[in-house]
């Protein structure tokens, strides 16, 4: 039963890790090439995903 | 507790590889998409569907006032010419452009077009067919031929095949047609071998041409073996801030013969200084016929004035004098004249043909029209600093007066008696229920290309936004496929 909170608290904030890092590295490539990432997806859901997950851990702890 | 431990670093190791693959997966697909290795991307923009998910390759259609995206669920063109731009990650050789539409057109609007920006200093688009009327007309009525690339129509069936057609023609004299091609041929995006001969080119002498001309300009010159000598000085106004270089190109039949350039490196730009500038072009043993010399210049600058080592040249398409300060008299071939006063104190009442038409407003372009059938017209203007555009030639001296271009079939085409064939390379759009289906292929290998952007356009050419019929051309789908070189082909310079 801990083992399973213990994986779901790890899991939540590996998520925001990932989406963060996501967000970051798609940012420095649309940097070095402008509009390559944006003609197909808009990076503003991304960071809306990161503010979301961010609330989530932060009131759940 | 030490169990619990490991447990929970396995998994934090196993979670973080996982998302890191992920991250370097996507950014090597963001990378990928980027250089597109094989060569051929296909981008497409449905009107028609309401998510979106990027800001996507094909740009909306502007100016705004020209399109309406508020009557019906999909854009409206309601005015002549409306552009877009489409982003590309790397640059390509080709575009085929595939439009799908439903016209709402009157006959007012024969011709629809899609263009690509081939050249940012006259800011000239290469035009190709989406849809002629007249032709789609003829093709019903006339007799016609079809080989790849080109078809023939005609009145009579004269020709059997099209290379005899284009023999006669580059021989100026084809079946049926006294006056030769110029009077009974027309064409439409093609451009068969011909050699206009003036029938009496009598001995010309130089001349000195001093009507300033603002504005990128193209003389068609008829040589009769003489030597050819131009001498232009330029007056660079320097009123924008973008360099203006000069590029003088004499061509024949699409083949380059001589260039001259000047670079612009003096750095005046938007200084209001003006500066006098320089350049010839000089030609011997040239075989007699019609050369094209194009002048290609910004707006910012005046060809101030012109010597010639003979006067037996044209302006083609269009004119913009400026600066003259006396009342001026010239000529054109065509039947209309669209003029646009570049200034208010240009407003004016013009003479074309002895009839009189009010230019009421500046920036505006208007379209006078003659119904008398003689070969050159008269255009009177009180005041200079106005550009005149027709699909025929101008001229500045009746001695020199000539029409070396065969008759097009473009909106102002007028079909009479005299024209009995056309030349044309195109394709009737498909019919597939309401909508439309037209493709225009480009070579945008040396397009002009602005922040990863091609620049397209789609002319209608007599579409009006402020008049007050219903008429537009309603856009459900516009797909371009480019290709252009793979990775290996760019690895080892192969071009294609």
């Amino acid at each position: 039963m801990e083992n399973n909170k213990l994986s779901k608290q790890i899991l939540t904030k590996e998520a925001l890790y990932f989406v963060f890092f996501l967000w970051l590295a798609l940012i420095i490539l649309e940097m070095l090439f402008p509009n390559i990432v944006l003609v197909y997806f808009n990076l503003n859901y991304l960071f809306l995903l990161i503010i979301f997950l961010s609330i989530f851990i932060f009131i759940k702890k | 507790m030490v169990a619990k431990s490991i447990a929970k670093k396995s998994l934090l190791f196993r979670v973080r590889l996982t998302w890191v693959s992920a991250i370097v997966l996507i950014v090597l697909v963001f990378l990928f998409l980027k250089v597109i290795p094989f060569g051929e991307a296909t981008y497409t923009k449905n009107y028609a569907t309401w998510l979106k998910s990027g800001k996507g390759f094909i740009y909306n259609f502007t100016p705004a006032e020209r399109v309406d995206e508020k009557s019906g669920s999909l854009p409206r063109l309601v005015g002549d010419p409306v552009y877009f731009s489409v982003f590309t990650p790397r640059t390509f050789s080709k575009a085929k452009v595939t439009i799908k539409y439903k016209s709402n057109l009157t006959e007012k609007t024969p011709i629809i077009e899609a263009g690509v920006l081939a050249d940012n200093i006259v800011w000239q688009y290469e035009l190709k067919p989406v849809q002629n009327n007249y032709l789609d007309y003829l093709d019903t009525v006339w007799n016609n031929i079809f080989e790849p690339n080109v078809n023939l129509l005609q009145l009579d069936k004269n020709y059997s095949n099209i290379s005899d057609f284009l023999d006669d023609v580059r021989a100026g004299t084809i079946k049926d047609c006294p006056n030769g091609p110029t009077s009974c041929l027309a064409t439409y995006n093609y451009s068969p071998e011909f050699n206009f001969r003036l029938a009496d080119a009598r001995e010309s002498l130089p001349v000195d041409f001093d009507i300033p001309l603002r504005g990128a300009h193209v003389m068609l010159i008829y040589i009769n073996e003489e030597p050819l000598r131009f001498d232009f000085n330029f007056v660079d106004l320097n009123q924008d801030k973008k360099p203006d270089p000069i590029q003088l190109i004499l061509s024949k039949d699409k083949n380059i013969i001589a260039t001259s350039d000047l670079l612009d490196t003096d750095g005046n730009e938007e200084s209001g200084k003006e500066k006098i500038k320089q350049l010839s072009l000089e030609k011997r043993d040239l075989p007699p016929g019609v050369y094209k010399l194009e002048i290609k210049i910004t707006d910012d600058v005046v060809i101030k004035n012109i010597k010639a080592s003979l006067g037996r040249f044209v302006f083609a398409n269009k004119v913009w004098p400026v600066s003259v300060g006396k009342k001026l008299s010239f000529f054109t071939s065509a039947s209309y004249i669209q003029a646009k006063a570049y200034g208010p104190a240009s407003v004016q009442n013009i003479e074309f043909d002895g009839q009189s038409f009010n230019l009421s407003e500046p920036y505006k372009q208007f379209e006078f029209a003659s119904d008398k059938q003689s070969n050159f017209k008269n255009i009177e203007l009180e005041k200079d600093d106005v550009i005149f555009e027709n699909n025929g030639v101008f001229s500045f001296s009746g001695a020199s007066l000539f029409n070396p271009l065969l008759k097009k079939v473009d909106s102002h085409f007028t079909p009479n008696k005299e024209i009995k064939y056309v030349l044309a390379n195109y394709k009737s759009p498909d019919e597939g229920g309401i909508y439309k289906v037209a493709t225009a292929e480009f070579n945008v290998k040396n397009a002009y290309r602005e922040q990863g952007k091609y620049s397209f356009m789609l002319a209608i050419p007599g579409l009006k936004a402020d008049d007050d019929f219903n008429d537009y051309l309603e856009i459900k789908e516009i797909k371009i496929e480019f290709t252009g070189r793979n990775i290996w082909q760019k690895i080892f310079g192969i071009n294609k």
